[in-house]
């Protein structure tokens, strides 16, 4: 077949894969990408001057040389990015040979799957637009294919928006197809394939130590950790203490978890006056860590509550998590404290920061109640020369003495860690907590965002009246860190994404992916059970789903097939060429078939021609059927329908 | 196929004097059965036909045979590389009795021309000529005169003696709407040919089987043929091949499709049917498309084969 598809199909189903391919052409070597989008051009060019495909073998070793490429790249490695590069560069490759309606169509069609590769990478909003734009394009592209098929396709040069619009209504009609789908097919608690592994895309979540003085990318990323609906009023700015890691060892430089961080807490935390009830959407960090408030009655059943109170997931947090919790604020942790944790809780490295040392002793003879001598270290801290910024100087050997005596600038981690260094120095336990606190209250939708520069460090001195309580050294430097985010205690702009215009576009956009993370990422087995609930429907049984889910499609597809199939119907020539048709697909039986460029008497006289016996009658019938089809005379069509319908080939 | 199957109806009087005039034209051309048919298809399409062959097979007892059986005036332009277009189209003389001038009409006023070696005429005289073909009339020195009717050209062209001709260009060759060769005859035709008496004595004996009326009346009845939806999708779908094709510069015109529907109806008619069938689209067709279709070179398909390659290639509804 040397029939060339026209520019148009040839430009949009090369669009359709461009457009399908462009997440995963930013994830794979840049020269290999480029080698993909070369190959495209030189498609798009050889369909504009009409360039005759390359020779076999030229094809055969480019296709070769890419593969090769493919290998080098990921060093042979199998897995999901491989996969789709894989993908993308067989269908590169394919450019060379892409000359006929079902090369075009084939390349179309494959789109659709590469399209959907791309969500075992990511599941972010912005990919719907990716998806939506992406199944438009290669509609468009099998539409415009399909025209040429069907010998409709128009004069060079015609307008597209037949086609565009085509594929939009195509589209529409299979949105609610894909509705009921999405809606009613079973969902199982673990997906059927891997998660993915990778999600974070390189950036960095909180971490599970903390060093104060080493960099931290964390402050200056304002995407989502999580996000919180509470059931109730949500809790005052101050009171928003996201727990995270709790770090009780400290080696001079790094605060660490202890031996016993994962050990399950044997503290029962009843529920109270002030209990909260909230629902945490988090986002994967590739952590076990389930952020809380303090401190957690109950969670979902798979998760873990350790002895210091972190809630810990079994797997793994990699794809959006959701989960409800209860919490106590009120509870009272350790009243009584063992050895064990105690000796842990005052450990300090014994050549490290001798001024500071030297301070809690000093401040221990002024104060022996412990209260008294947090409250003067705080005093200290809010009445000297102690600022927050976050762009502060990294600390050496002695890193608490250089920053209280010396630096007094710092941020959270630098406070925290100091803080706990003096106070484990003057024998008082203590521990620091890492998480985050506040979030911004988006008002109109009534959710908490808590961003990653959120995070935040904190710590938790031990009092003989009161457990474990929370003391937060940088309220006492800044309290706006505190009372409104850590967005308020940044100077200037950070970057250009600190207007505040675009601040509110964001603010305004993480509603839209707030929505998306609740009703479809979020969209899981109890969910839909609920929903289903919600339209009246009990129980569903996974037969009864499936029923359900014939019967809407049914309802759906029903008229539309309806609709379509009618409409040949409706000719009045149709029985006639149906008759004509059977009267083919018996003499095929008996090997002899019409070829399509042949024409009905041409074919009758062929077979007149090897089988004279029967000939004679496929000559009549051919006769009559001609006289039908391409004449204007319609009346006399039921002899032939008939006579038609009753040959009978001999068998030889 | 021998035994042409589209004889699906048949209508009298006019119809059977053209039958006559076929069978006639057929006695004297032997075994070129299928030529004769194209050339009645041109006539009757009201266009023109370009023979191309080498000397000797034929091209102006066809043609001779064509004018006799028409009836009509019928003139013979041997065509000369010092000819100049008022040889073809006629000249204003002077004439001193009545101090006038006086139209002389060339030898192009007639109902069948014979253009023999059109190639070895100049571009300007060629176009003298091609130009009359398009309007149907002749201008000279500002007066029009109108060329009678039917009018009916048939030029040969001898595609090996290239030595001091100038080939039609390819813009003009759409002025004929068929372009055919003839080809040796089969040898026992050819053996029947040298038995038989001399074709000067045949051709003196054919009689003029239509007169000039009823072949504008079969023209006419030609163009109101009943083509059926799927017979004018064939077309379409042809046409467009030839607009998709890879081997070839350019598709076929939308005038193109036009010629194709008139000629396949007036095929319809020589063939005794009263409505068109695929056959006549299918019969015509590479002899409207091959000299419209310039194949690109690197293709290294003639413009024939590229015509067969869309003939098979495109499915009859």
């Amino acid at each position: 077949m040397k029939q060339l598809p026209p520019f148009s199909a040839v430009a949009w189903t090369i669009a359709a894969f461009v457009l399908a391919a462009l997440p995963h052409l930013a994830a794979m070597p840049p020269w290999l990408a480029a080698g993909i989008l070369g190959a495209c051009a030189w498609r798009l060019a050889a369909a504009r001057y009409r360039w005759r495909p390359p020779p076999a073998f030229l094809r055969i070793v480019l296709t070769g040389l890419a593969l090769l490429f493919v290998l080098v790249a990921f060093g042979g490695l199998w897995g999901r990015r491989t996969a789709t590069v894989l993908l993308c560069v067989m269908l590169g490759a394919k450019m060379m040979e892409m000359f006929t309606v079902r090369d075009l169509r084939l390349v179309a069609s494959v789109c659709f799957f590469l399209i959907a590769t791309q969500f075992l990478f990511s599941e972010r909003l912005m990919y719907l637009v990716y998806l939506v734009s992406g199944s438009l394009v290669a509609t468009i592209a099998l539409t415009r294919i399909q025209s040429v098929h069907a010998g409709t396709a128009k004069v060079e040069g015609g307008s597209e928006l037949p086609a565009v619009r085509q594929a939009a209504v195509l589209l529409l009609l299979a949105a609610p197809v894909a509705l009921t789908l999405f809606v009613l097919f079973p969902r199982l608690a673990q997906p059927l394939w891997g998660l993915p592994d990778q999600v974070m895309d390189g950036r960095t979540g909180l971490s599970d130590d903390m060093s104060p003085g080493s960099i931290s990318n964390l402050f200056l990323d304002d995407s989502p950790a999580f996000r919180v609906e509470f059931d109730g009023p949500p809790p005052s700015p101050g009171e928003r203490y996201w727990r995270g890691p709790v770090l009780w060892n400290f080696d001079g430089t790094t605060w660490t978890r202890p031996f016993f961080g994962d050990a399950p807490s044997r503290q029962f935390v009843p529920e109270g006056p002030g209990t909260v009830s909230y629902q945490v959407q988090l986002e994967p960090h590739e952590r076990r860590w389930l952020f809380v408030l303090d401190y957690p009655v109950r969670g979902p059943d798979q998760a873990l509550i350790t002895v210091d109170h972190q809630m810990l997931n079994r797997h793994p947090v990699t794809t959006l998590t959701r989960y409800d919790v209860v919490s106590n604020p009120e509870f009272t942790d350790m009243p009584e404290l063992s050895s064990g944790a105690r000796a842990v809780a005052l450990r300090l490295p014994e050549d490290r920061n001798p001024r500071t040392l030297a301070l809690a002793a000093e401040l221990r003879q002024q104060h022996p109640d412990d209260r008294d001598l947090i409250n003067a270290v705080l005093g200290w801290f809010r009445e000297e020369e102690f600022h927050y910024t976050l762009s502060a100087a990294p600390l050496g050997r002695h890193g608490a003495d250089e920053f209280l005596f010396d630096l007094r600038s710092g941020y959270c981690e630098y406070y925290a860690s100091a803080f706990a260094i003096l106070m484990r120095a003057a024998g008082i336990p203590t521990r620091v907590v890492t998480g985050y606190q506040g979030g911004f209250w988006q008002a109109a939708s009534e959710y908490l965002l808590v961003r990653q520069s959120d995070a935040h460090a904190w710590t938790e001195v031990w009092l003989e009246d009161g457990g474990w309580t929370r003391v937060d050294p940088t309220g006492a430097v800044s309290p706006a860190r505190i009372e409104q985010g850590s967005r308020s205690v940044i100077d200037g702009p950070r970057h250009l994404f600190d207007l505040n215009w675009v601040q509110n576009m964001r603010n305004q956009y993480d509603r839209i992916q707030h929505l998306w993370n609740r009703w479809v990422l979020g969209f899981d087995h109890e969910r839909q059970r609920d929903f289903l609930r919600g339209l009246g429907l009990p129980e569903l049984t996974t037969e009864r789903i499936a029923l359900l889910m014939l019967l809407v499609l049914g309802l759906v597809m029903g008229p539309l097939s309806y609709a379509l199939l009618r409409q040949p119907r409706a000719r009045a020539a149709d029985e006639v060429d149906r008759a004509w048709q059977l009267m083919l697909r018996r003499l095929k039986r008996r090997g002899l078939t019409k070829q399509a460029s042949e024409t009905p008497l041409e074919f009758a006289m062929r077979v007149l021609q090897t089988r004279p016996q029967e000939g004679e009658r496929v000559v009549e019938l051919a006769l009559m059927y001609c006289r039908i089809h391409y004449g204007d005379n319609k009346a006399g069509s039921r002899p032939f329908i008939d006579q038609a319908r009753a040959f009978r080939p001999a068998r030889t | 196929m021998s035994s042409p199957p589209g004889q699906v109806a048949h209508a009298g009087g006019a119809q059977a004097d053209l039958d006559r005039a076929v069978a006639a034209v057929n006695r004297v051309i032997v075994d070129k059965s299928a030529v004769v048919e194209l050339a009645f298809s041109a006539l009757l399409a009201g266009g023109h036909l370009l023979i191309e062959d080498l000397p000797g097979v034929g091209k102006t007892t066809l043609a001779q045979a064509l004018s006799l059986i028409l009836g009509g005036s019928w003139q013979r332009v041997q065509f000369t590389n010092d000819m100049l277009p008022a040889d073809i189209l006629g000249v204003s003389v002077f004439r001193r009795e009545d101090e006038q001038f006086e139209f002389r009409p060339g030898p192009v006023f007639a109902n069948v021309v014979l253009a023999d070696e059109i190639n070895r005429a100049t571009p300007r005289t060629q176009s003298a000529l091609l130009e009359a073909m398009a309007e149907g009339q002749v201008t000279v020195d500002g007066q029009t005169h109108r060329l009678p009717q039917p009018f009916f050209v048939i030029a040969t062209q001898n595609p090996l003696d290239m030595a001091g001709t100038y080939p039609l260009p390819d813009s003009q060759l759409d002025r004929f709407l068929l372009r055919t060769a003839i080809g040796y005859p089969a040898p026992a035709e050819e053996r029947r040919l040298l038995i038989e008496p001399d074709r000067r004595e045949l051709l003196g004996k054919l009689n003029a089987e239509l007169d000039g009326d009823q072949v504008m009346a079969l023209i006419r009845r030609a163009t109101s043929l009943h083509v059926a939806e799927p017979v004018i999708d064939y077309i379409q779908a042809l046409i467009q091949a030839t607009r998709a094709h890879a081997g070839l510069r350019a598709g076929l015109s939308p005038r193109a499709a036009l010629a194709l529907i008139r000629t396949a109806r007036a095929n319809a008619l020589v063939r005794g049917q009263d409505f068109c069938l695929p056959e006549n689209v299918k019969l015509v067709f590479p002899a409207l498309a091959g000299h419209r279709l310039q194949p690109l070179p690197e293709s290294g398909l003639s413009s024939a084969e590229v015509v067969d390659d869309i003939i098979d290639v495109t499915p009859v509804p």
